[in-house]
């Protein structure tokens, strides 16, 4: 037996969200993890609805507990370092149980003449940037010392100074989150998605290694199949425990983005 | 005046993460990293619930200034951070600042429809062009363009957007192709409980009040003096008008900085600390940034010059808010301080937006007086610390204002529109 990972399409996400039932029998599942709206980037949507993956996804941390979560991401029609923002601040609201996967082309996004090619090479690049911002700030420099009136040691947050496909300055403007960076996994799609630098990619998602709902199946038809699985369950607590993954490798040598903060002289 | 105005006042909170003032992170009530804990902002929610505030709302930028000593710099992602908040309440309406020059129309459109609708409708959007080269070195810029371009991509952005939240009720894919966007395509979200978001403005420039006339549903506005308010007021409302929309379609809601206290000595009282407990140097950088001059170069003692008092040479560049700068310019003409004298000031008054220090009985007289004034719809309450000021405000300043009849007892409507719209209608001029 192994664990069990879940992606669910746009129309489960409206499902999931609506419906308080559904929510606490998908939230009482020992799952992996569930992608929210695998159809985004697995060459099958787009469906007739959907819901932006981040927003859902910030909706189920405050209406959920346990369950693990990945928000689904394209370079399509977005920005780097505002989706580093989002990836970022689900974790800490989630406590460490979100993460982000990343594919090429978003199906439900409209074309963007003049954009960037829609490859692996964008993507790949793009979730580069999203780590080494989310690394850009360590968590323990935030100290609130009340004595010298120095709340963040902010000499050590650094710049990222990425320069790929994406120039991005940095550093990102929220702490990375306490459990660590978030899980970066990723969907190839296609002969030419190999990854030759995977550094930044935790996780290769694929039909293989995830439960996709046949065509038409709605949300209770899922769990009901789900729970009559015999699957390994994974217990309760951030995303990257459960799956055994270590924190990723930290950049050293970064150029500060601060001067060292004095002690802070009442008027 | 035989016609007092009646109905209620609109009520925001401006949720400076932990207030704004930067010595908030030490309040006792705070942990040190309160900023990012869910806890601190479901305890946001709640509490502006719990005095039916009509909505809150969270100011933003892609970039980071230095926290050493404030936490006002970090800032979880807005639409993220509120759409948590949605899932902890069910009635206060939940506002996002986000920029049109960092953002692309169709993925900000989508983002902000999909959590209007996971909030039964109660997003708003508070559209702001963003200044700045350090956010723009985030976006692969070197600088951000100029103020001009900068507003004309956001009214062709906000019409894409509009038209993109159209397409979700429709069905129908749009044909947008114009100066900054070309967009084929519709949305597949469902139209929210309100159908689509509330739209909202910030800032003072023409552009950004002509904008504000043309689609705005609600002003966030920066104004020190009630006669200037007043002015500011008809002047949005007449725009509103002049695009055949009803005055009434676009709310008025100042910024006030707010230290409260059950005395007014207990209010400056715990003002003066949380100065104190603040960085000296912040006050200095925050005049420089805001009047476009190196205030540390001005003697603290002598009033100020007058070629410092002018406009800035070129407003194209000028990286601060025009508005914040007019009101400020107004507020040192009238009085004519030392540089000291107004630094020390504005402490109790506020700059760029209203500062108020009292009780919240005193508090109440005012947003009565600018209510009935016309000068106001409402006001966007900015306390210097959310921890304990936030429940002054619902639990003290509310209940005055409801025995007064300027506020609802209970939630009378579900969606930040609804909120708006029962408010009181806009008075004559």
């Amino acid at each position: 037996m192994t664990h069990l990972a879940l992606g669910l399409a746009g129309p489960h996400l409206i499902e999931l969200a609506g419906n308080p039932a559904l929510l606490a029998r998908w939230e009482a599942l020992p799952l992996a993890y569930t992608v929210l709206g695998i159809d985004r980037i697995d060459g099958s949507g787009p469906s007739p609805v959907t819901l932006d993956s981040s927003a859902i996804g910030a909706s189920l941390a405050a209406r959920t507990r346990q369950a693990r979560f990945l928000i689904v991401a394209s370079p399509q029609r977005d920005q780097p370092y505002n989706l580093a923002r989002r990836v970022a601040s689900l974790g800490h609201l989630s406590r460490g149980r979100s993460g982000v996967l990343f594919g090429a082309a978003d199906a439900y996004a409209v074309p963007e003449p003049g954009g960037l090619p829609l490859t692996a090479a964008t993507a790949i690049d793009a979730a580069r940037v999203v780590r080494a911002l989310e690394q850009s700030w360590p968590y323990d420099s935030v100290i609130g010392d009340r004595e010298t009136g120095i709340l963040v040691q902010s000499d050590r947050i650094v710049h990222i100074d990425h320069d790929g496909v994406y120039s991005v300055a940095g550093p990102l403007n929220v702490p990375e989150p306490p459990t660590g960076a978030s899980l970066i996994a990723w969907y190839p799609t296609g002969p030419d998605d190999v990854v030759a630098d995977s550094a930044p990619i935790d996780l290769i998602v694929g039909p293989g290694t995830l439960l996709r709902p046949v065509a038409g199946q709605s949300l209770a038809e899922i769990l009901t199949d789900i729970e009559s699985r015999a699957f390994t369950p994974v217990p309760p607590g951030p995303l990257r425990a459960a799956l055994g993954l270590s924190a990723p490798a930290r950049a050293v040598g970064g150029r500060p983005a601060f001067a060292v903060p004095a002690p802070n002289p009442s008027l | 005046m035989t016609d007092r105005r009646t109905g209620h006042v609109i009520l925001g909170i401006n949720v400076l993460v932990l207030g704004y003032l930067p010595a908030a992170w030490q309040s006792p009530l705070l942990a040190k990293d309160s900023f990012v804990d869910p806890a601190y902002w479901e305890g946001i929610g709640r509490t502006a619930e719990r005095g039916t505030l009509d909505a809150i709302f969270l100011a933003d930028g892609p970039a980071l200034g230095d926290p050493a000593y404030d936490a006002n710099p970090i800032k979880l992602e807005p639409t993220v951070n509120w759409g948590y908040v949605a899932g902890a309440t069910s009635h206060v309406g939940l506002v996002s600042t986000a920029s049109t020059t960092f953002n692309d129309p169709y993925e900000l459109a989508q983002r902000l429809l999909s959590a209007d609708v996971l909030s039964g409708g109660r997003v708003g959007w508070n559209i702001v062009t963003t200044r700045g080269a350090v956010s723009a070195r985030n976006f692969g810029l070197a600088d951000v363009p100029l103020r001009d371009d900068r507003y004309e991509r956001a009214s062709e952005f906000v019409d894409v957007a509009t038209a993109l939240w159209e397409s979700a009720a429709t069905g129908h894919d749009i044909h947008h192709h114009g100066e900054f966007f070309d967009v084929d395509g519709r949305l597949r979200v469902p139209p929210s409980a309100q159908g689509r978001p509330v739209l909202l403005q910030a800032g003072g420039s023409a552009k950004g009040r002509a904008l504000a006339g043309r689609v705005a549903e609600g002003v966030f506005a920066a104004e020190l003096t009630k006669q200037q308010a007043i002015e500011h007021y008809r002047l949005v409302k007449g725009y509103a008008r002049d695009n055949g929309r009803s005055p009434d379609d676009v709310k008025i809601l100042p910024g006030l900085l707010l230290s409260l206290g059950s005395t007014e000595e207990e209010a400056k009282r715990r003002s003066d600390e949380l100065y104190d407990a603040g960085p000296a140097s912040y006050s200095i950088g925050w005049l420089s940034q805001s009047i476009g001059y190196d205030a540390s170069k001005l003697e603290l003692d002598e009033p100020f010059p007058e070629d410092v008092l002018a406009a800035p040479a070129d407003p194209q560049t000028f990286q601060g808010s025009i508005g914040f700068r007019e009101s400020i310019v107004t507020q040192i003409r009238r009085t004519n301080p030392t540089v000291r004298e107004y630094l020390k000031q504005t402490r109790y008054t506020g700059s760029g937006h209203a500062g108020f220090v009292g009780t919240p009985e005193q508090l109440a007289d005012h947003i009565e007086d600018w209510f009935h004034a016309g000068a106001i719809d409402g006001f966007n309450l900015q306390p210097d610390v959310l921890a304990d000021g936030l429940e002054v405000i619902a639990d003290e300043l509310v209940p005055i204002l409801r025995r007064r009849g300027l506020y609802r007892h209970e939630y009378e409507t579900t969606t930040l529109r609804g909120h708006f719209q029962a408010a009181a209608p806009t008075p004559a001029w």
